[in-house]
């Protein structure tokens, strides 16, 4: 099969996986960063038994292989009776995992402010919560741009789960098994969905880096 | 310029200060009052709890038994009191400590803005005084790691001095410092001394120790071993382990 | 001096050491959140035991030595993949490194290209190329093949990112010196710089590893009878979805968790950091 045979029979199918794939990454990183930050909350929180909860879920879901959790999320979670449609289980799937990933690179966004800041802070004055919001908080964030550039390639990457569930529409991976099921794409079948995957990475980190250039903090 | 009446309270005293870090016992029985207007350098080995003993005075470290008083009231425990004491006293550490994200400008107006409720053109105002007095105003708009050292120290220094504060420590404030950065650093404090700032030094300076001191403490073990006046305690050191330790250094 | 107390993270350092009230407050926390994370898992427990997950004969069959010696075939089945991928993409990496920090322009832009390739797409989409689109121009791969290659490629470009910050991380100096003694670049680069790149980055080609044994778990799309495959056929043979997967998920963290300590100890000893 050609290009110009590939783009009108599937041209279609092809702008729409994108575009779903996009739209999955966007929705599941949005709610990445929202879980990130209340994991990362109860991580440092002085209540032990949120700190255990916090970093068990941290070494679950860092470590579990996204087949794995899925499966278990549209396998199993159904025979506990709690069922999810397809798009939803990766989604999740793409959350939880996500989300471990997000603490973690706050947790060390936080670990490069160092005691001694701190203690600074507490010399002027300054009370728990404003010490948090006016040092912890802003310096967090600034230095996890990069890392959570690179955390919401992943999440992008990870939406390719929706390849192993039945979907519709499809995502970019999802489509290129479409189409190859039905006709022989050969490799152009595959070269367009994976342009789709590295220019949407490019330009992520395109503007994440100069995101970064632009609030790092001098070391 | 010691101005010792024995009927004033004392800016900072600490009481029968014990401190343990599990079987070692760092602080033992510091009994110590620094009055209005008094230079005091604490020297002595390292391990001695100098720097302990100086970040108890505004609870950076607990104690276990003891009282630290600031102007005869017992120092808070906690919240928003214990905030309010420290915001009364000036700390410079060893590693200047700035905030990294915020400008120099801004490390110094943090305090008086937010801490203080000072109006910001106010604060800004001030705090442009202060860095000039510091011989660093140019640098105003830059961040930390753009400054030296001895450029960040200052800025710490003027950053306690934007508070107010009716004392100040310094926790070994040169020993970070690259030798041609020192003096830099220890003029400006030679600067504060000279306008009557209440002062508690722990510094490895002897010389600026002798130049500058009402009165020198000399700590080991956890102890006070001895205390004097600092022509008397670098001449005629009353105990074995001041000498020792004099001469050790004397050696450098 | 204050070396002893000073807390061992910035988690802890964020609290001061607590006045009586604080203690207090904490102490109540603890309890209530103690109180209301064993509900949580109270709960868990019995969804488990109403939906009758919990009947033992669902979890019988763990018992049974044939289960393991199963799940034992698929595991190294995991391990040869997850191996020879890694050997594979270390190989690849390095002369993808190489190639990218040669200072041959041509090279080193398809170098570029070829990394960033690999690393901005899916392991998922690669597995379908191998398996859907190169059969299609006559290459029978045997099912190890097609997913070990569709693995290695995608580690090739992380490892080869790896690498190269190992090499940024050699001081510049030594180069320098080196070029002072009249050594050609080639020969800097294998004498001087790689060895010393290569013990700063062993701790994060390590953890690495992880990443290469999660992207095997997709081997049952290529039929590929690894850890989760066989999983996946005692499921048919015992009716035991729930059991088995979470059995199967556990060993997967355990064995993730596993290399992950085994980075950091490895980072710790010989003191560098991990690069992700």
């Amino acid at each position: 099969m050609g290009l110009s045979e590939l783009l009108t029979t599937y041209g279609q199918d092809y702008l729409t996986a994108l575009v779903t794939t996009w739209w999955m990454t966007a929705v599941a990183f949005a709610l990445v960063m929202v879980l990130s930050i209340a994991i990362t909350v109860m991580r440092v929180s002085p209540l032990k038994p949120l700190r255990v909860v916090g970093d068990f879920y941290v070494q679950v879901f860092r470590n579990i292989p996204g087949v794995a959790l899925l499966i278990i999320i549209v396998y199993a979670l159904p025979n506990l009776r709690l069922v999810l449609d397809y798009r939803t289980c990766v989604i999740v799937t793409v959350i939880l995992m996500g989300s471990a990933f997000g603490s973690e690179n706050f947790m060390s966004g936080i670990n490069t402010i160092g005691v001694g800041q701190i203690e600074a802070a507490r010399s002027l004055g300054l009370t728990f919560t404003q010490i948090i919001w006016k040092i912890v908080i802003p310096q967090a964030l600034r230095s996890a741009v990069l890392p959570m550039t690179n955390l919401l390639i992943a999440v992008m990457l990870s939406t390719s789960l929706g390849s192993q569930v039945p979907m519709s529409p499809d995502e970019l991976t999802g489509v290129v098994s479409f189409i190859n099921t039905r006709s022989t794409g050969g490799i152009l079948a595959f070269l367009i969905a994976a342009l789709g995957y590295v220019g949407t990475a490019a330009v992520i980190g395109l503007v994440g880096n100069r995101l970064d250039k632009k609030v790092r903090i001098l070391r | 310029m010691s101005l010792n009446h024995t009927d004033e309270i004392p800016v900072i005293e600490l009481r029968h200060v014990d401190k343990h870090y599990g079987d070692l016992h760092v602080l033992r029985d510091i009994n110590l009052k620094v009055s209005r207007g008094e230079v005091l350098v604490v020297i002595g080995p390292s391990g001695s709890g100098k720097s302990t003993m100086c970040r108890t005075i505004n609870r950076l470290e607990t104690i276990d038994s003891g009282d630290v008083l600031i102007e005869g009231k017992p120092l808070p425990k906690e919240g928003r009191e214990l905030a309010a004491m420290r915001a009364e006293l000036g700390m410079v550490f060893q590693q200047f400590n700035l905030f990294a994200h915020k400008t120099i400008l801004e490390n110094v107006t943090l305090g008086p803005i937010d801490v203080l409720g000072m109006k910001r053109d106010e604060a800004e105002k001030r705090a442009m005084e202060l860095l000039a007095r510091v011989g660093v105003a140019e640098q105003a708009q830059k961040v930390p790691a753009q400054l030296s050292g001895g450029q960040q120290q200052r800025v710490a220094i003027a950053r306690s001095l934007a508070m107010n504060p009716k004392a100040m420590m310094f926790d070994e404030p040169t020993s970070a410092l690259d030798p041609e950065m020192i003096n830099e650093v220890l003029d400006v404090m030679v600067e504060l001394a000279r306008g009557g700032m209440t002062m508690v030094v722990v510094t490895h300076e002897m010389n600026f120790a002798r130049r500058v001191a009402d009165r020198v403490v000399f700590m080991a073990d956890g102890q006070i071993v001895e205390e004097g006046a600092p022509d008397e305690f670098f001449d005629h050191p009353k105990t074995q382990r001041a000498r020792d330790f004099l001469n050790s250094i004397k050696g450098h | 001096m204050s070396n002893h107390a000073k807390p061992l993270s910035i988690r802890d350092a964020l609290y001061e050491q607590p006045g009586p009230h604080t203690r207090r407050r904490v102490l109540i926390g603890t309890v209530i959140t103690a109180v209301l994370v064993l509900i949580g898992i109270g709960l868990v427990i019995r969804q488990f035991y109403i939906t009758g997950q919990l009947a033992p004969r669902y979890w019988t069959f763990l018992a049974q030595p044939t289960t393991w010696r199963y799940l034992l075939q698929g595991f190294r089945g995991t391990v040869s993949v997850a191996l020879t991928s890694g050997v594979l993409a270390l190989i690849l990496g390095l002369v993808l490194m190489l190639g990218r920090t040669s200072g041959v322009k041509p090279l080193s832009v398809v170098c570029r290209v070829v990394t960033d390739f690999f690393r901005g797409v899916p392991s998922l989409l690669l597995i379908y190329f191998f398996f859907l689109v190169v059969p299609q121009y006559g290459v029978k791969l045997s099912s190890f093949w097609m997913i070990t290659l569709p693995v290695t490629l995608a580690a090739s470009g992380v490892l080869a990112e790896v690498m190269r910050a190992g090499v940024n991380a050699v001081p510049r100096g030594q180069v320098e010196a080196a070029m002072s003694l009249g050594m050609r670049p080639a020969r800097i680069m294998f004498k001087i710089v790689l060895p010393q790149a290569i013990r700063f980055v062993i701790p994060s080609l390590i953890s690495q590893l992880v990443v290469v044994v999660k992207d095997t778990t997709v081997a049952y799309v290529v039929s590929y009878p690894d850890l989760m495959q066989n999983a996946r056929v005692l499921i048919t043979n015992y009716d035991a979805l729930v059991s088995m997967y979470f059995t199967v998920a556990i060993i997967y963290i355990l064995l993730n968790y596993a290399i992950n300590k085994l980075s950091g100890f490895v980072a710790e000893r010989m003191g560098v950091k991990i690069i992700r």
